[in-house]
């Protein structure tokens, strides 16, 4: 039986190594998304079999029979001991937003094998490994959220980062997530008023689950979907209205002006009336989308048109300036790794395992789950013809604004590209111009048309399918977004109530307008500065979006690091320590190069620096019409040097603390105290 | 502790139907009023019990002010 087992996995083993070689070494030939997926699902497999068993049990030793937080503490509140897969779905819905499908998009301008290669490796080293590993330390630590941790187990500083950290990363990505929205909807009616309905579908869905059908969820949102399908047709119908079409088709600026609106308005509004119901429907549609997305490919295992590199590896690229290493790593956060699931880790998913030994499935497990869609959505992106993909994908201020601008300048890139190609693909999708639409949303949106439309529809179908998914994307977006602006509220009014106690009270009206026009302000000013920028924006947002999620998933692992250490495990700290190194070399020098480096596509300083030559030599920038303009440019640039060296500053300062603890502990001066709430026995049976 | 301590969340019994609600509720994250129901006649049958308006609120609330139930 040994033997058998053991065959089982060297021939796992070799299918997949054989797969990456497959891809590694072939030329010129378009190959199937079927190797990438055959590749990437035999290193998962292997990766949980024998990788994170270290984890399970060699590090933390997870004992089915002993009592968890949501035994011990059980209220029917928050701790709820709950099946394993029931907890794997939950949280699995938690971790998965628009990260693992916006990054390795952008990734693609690279060719799909550096991004396929990190999406794949750093799950397994890093993503899988960062997940478990705090799921594993807040379960024994009452559930424990990740702030509390690092200022317990490490230190007052490295708590103080850390919150700090969150709140960045939470504005950050907020911003891009909103750009990204804007540049979606932009001139697109029918999008815009698709996006616009869920709106009222939510607050109609909250309206009815207090008053008429108090808690009946499943129910409403089953009415809240029916409604979602219509407004996809009333989108359309819009769109087709010579009268109402022109209403609804919004510059970039207005529609970030009413997002700007949206977001302040649902902080401050009950959540019942429309967070929780919007909530409730991403959820759903989200897991609906991916699993439709996951059988697509699997049915179709369409070729991919993309090469595995591009020309674009030398810095070069018209999505985002930087060579692959680092910006791939920072690109691709979600998917491969992403700081924000420490929180999730160490929220509500802590209280809800009921037999411990299941964190390994749910926090390992679910990690590679998010990989498996981050490779999907790579796969999406790169079933598109290369030209097709930069005309989607590469600003404006690069391509130009015709068809013919962009067809000449896509075929000097190298990348075959013909004007009517473009135009009768934009025809197909119903919309007046995919040019320039970046941010990767719609690209995407355009491979998932294609891939639902082969199985379902024909190619009639790819205009609905097309808003489905663009829908699908920015309704989540959104969920993102409120619910972000809400929690940072929430954070900024606690911090805040240090310097002026009032302004720390939840229900007082001045405060919580206050705090919340400060958090929308934050990321409006990000959002602003993005949706005016020449380059379109999400080049210079979504880089300094990667390096705050890797910073805090470098807090993350210190924190991982220095429990293991704590529980004198210290051999075994390697795999805390992997992709805590990697992380570290990469945020920051991905940081430095987005400050300093002289190429004034990546550094902001030297971008700065231009900008006002420009203006001393009595011109003005493209982009600005007058010289406050100008002055702005130069301001933002410095700004986000600013925002990245507080980041990177971050980084260091938690090595710094961590590996004073690490080494107190080990060369013995702080004596070794596990902060692990004892052992108790389960009361109920443990079942093995 | 007594058994109704245990997986209240997926309860033994009841109807499939009632089963797959309390499942795919959790997983999306709504709040499971029966479940602290269940859990408050069980150990603490000398509290007042929340309405079940009063019990989502008060849920609502926690989760949409804490960073940690939802992410990118």
């Amino acid at each position: 039986m040994r033997i058998l087992k053991a065959l089982l996995w060297a021939c796992v083993a070799l299918l997949g190594g054989g797969a990456f070689a497959f891809l590694a070494l072939q030329r010129g030939e378009h190959v199937s998304a079927g190797w990438l997926l055959t590749a990437a699902l035999c290193t998962y497999a292997i990766a949980y079999r024998f990788y994170s068993k270290i984890i399970s049990a060699k590090i933390f030793a997870l004992d089915p029979a002993r009592a968890t937080p949501a035994e011990r503490l059980a209220d029917g509140r928050d701790f709820v001991p709950t099946n394993k897969w029931v907890v794997f779905g939950q949280h699995f819905a938690a971790i998965a937003g628009p990260g693992p499908l916006v990054g390795p998009t952008l990734a693609a301008q690279f060719g799909f094998l550096p991004g396929f290669i990190w999406i794949v490796v750093g799950v397994a080293l890093g993503g899988a490994v960062q997940d478990c590993v705090i799921l594993c330390a807040s379960t024994r630590r009452d559930g424990k959220s990740l702030g509390q941790m690092a200022k317990e187990e490490i230190g007052p500083i490295a708590g103080f980062t850390a919150l700090v950290a969150t709140f960045g990363i939470m504005i950050i990505l907020i911003a891009v997530l909103a750009l990204i929205v804007v540049n979606a909807l932009r001139s697109s009616p029918w999008g815009t008023v698709t996006l616009g309905l869920t709106i009222p579908i939510a607050m109609v869905m909250g309206l009815w689950m207090r008053y008429v059908r108090p808690g009946r969820v499943l129910e409403t949102t089953a009415i809240g979907i029916a409604m979602l399908a219509l407004s996809l047709f009333a989108g359309r119908w819009v769109a087709d209205s010579p009268t109402l079409a022109p209403l609804f088709t919004l510059t970039a600026i207005q529609l970030a002006v009413a997002i700007v609106i949206y977001g302040f308005t649902a902080s401050v509004l009950p959540v019942w009336l429309l967070l929780a119901p919007r909530g409730y429907l991403s959820a759903f549609v989200k897991i609906g989308v991916v699993v439709a997305l996951a059988g697509g490919i699997f049915i179709l295992l369409p070729p991919l048109q993309m090469p595995p590199t591009t020309r674009f590896i030398d810095g070069t690229g018209p999505l985002f300036a930087g060579k692959v290493f680092p910006f791939v790593f920072i690109t691709i956060a979600c998917g491969a790794i992403s700081g924000f699931h420490a929180l999730i880790s160490s929220g509500t998913t802590p209280k809800l395992i009921e037999n411990e030994a299941d964190a390994r499935f749910i926090g390992y497990g679910a990690m590679l789950s998010e990989s498996l869609v981050a490779t999907l959505a790579l796969i999406a992106a790169c079933i598109l013809t290369p030209g097709t993909y930069f005309a989607i994908n590469a600003p404006a201020g690069l391509i130009g604004t015709t068809v013919d601008s962009a067809a000449k300048v896509i075929n000097e890139w190298g990348f075959v590209l013909s004007p009517t190609e473009l135009t009768t693909l934009a025809m197909k999708v119903h919309e007046t111009s995919l040019l320039s639409r970046t941010g990767g949303a719609p690209s995407l949106a355009v491979g998932m048309a294609n891939i639902f439309a082969k199985v379902l529809g024909g190619d009639g179908s790819m205009a609905l399918w097309y808003h489905f998914a663009i829908m699908f994307e920015a309704l989540f977006i959104l969920t993102t977004l409120d619910a972000g602006t809400r929690v940072g509220r929430f954070m900024l009014q606690d911090l805040g109530k240090h310097i002026w106690a009032p302004f720390g009270r939840v229900s007082w009206y001045p405060a919580v307008l206050m705090s919340s026009a400060l958090v929308v302000g934050s990321w409006g000013y990000f959002l602003y500065q993005g949706v005016t920028d020449p380059l379109g924006g999400v080049n210079l947002l979504w880089p300094i979006f990667g390096i705050s999620n890797q910073l805090l998933a470098a807090i993350a692992l210190c924190v991982g690091t220095t429990v293991i250490i704590k529980m004198g495990k210290a051999k075994y700290s390697f795999i805390t320590l992997i992709p805590l190194t990697w992380l570290s070399i990469v945020a920051l020098t991905g940081g430095w190069e987005k400050i300093f480096s002289s190429d004034i596509k990546i550094g902001f300083l030297s971008h700065a620096t231009s900008l006002a030559n420009i203006v001393a030599g009595g011109g003005l920038p493209v982009g600005a019409k007058t010289a406050a303009d100008a002055a702005r440019m130069i301001f933002n640039d410095r700004l986000d040097s600013a925002v990245v060296a507080v980041f990177m500053i971050s980084v260091v300062v938690i090595l710094v603390d961590s590996a004073r603890v690490w080494i107190g502990v080990i060369s013995g001066n702080v004596p070794y105290v596990s902060s692990e709430v004892p052992f108790t026995a389960r009361a109920v049976s443990a079942k093995v | 502790m007594s058994s109704a301590v245990a997986r209240v969340a997926v309860p033994a019994r009841g109807s499939l139907l009632e089963r797959v609600n309390a499942v795919v509720r959790r997983i999306i994250g709504a709040p499971d009023y029966s479940a602290y129901l269940t859990h408050q006649t069980a150990h603490h049958p000398e509290c007042k019990v929340l309405t079940e308006a009063e019990f989502l609120d008060e849920q609502l609330t926690a989760r949409y002010s804490t960073p940690g139930s939802r992410c990118c």
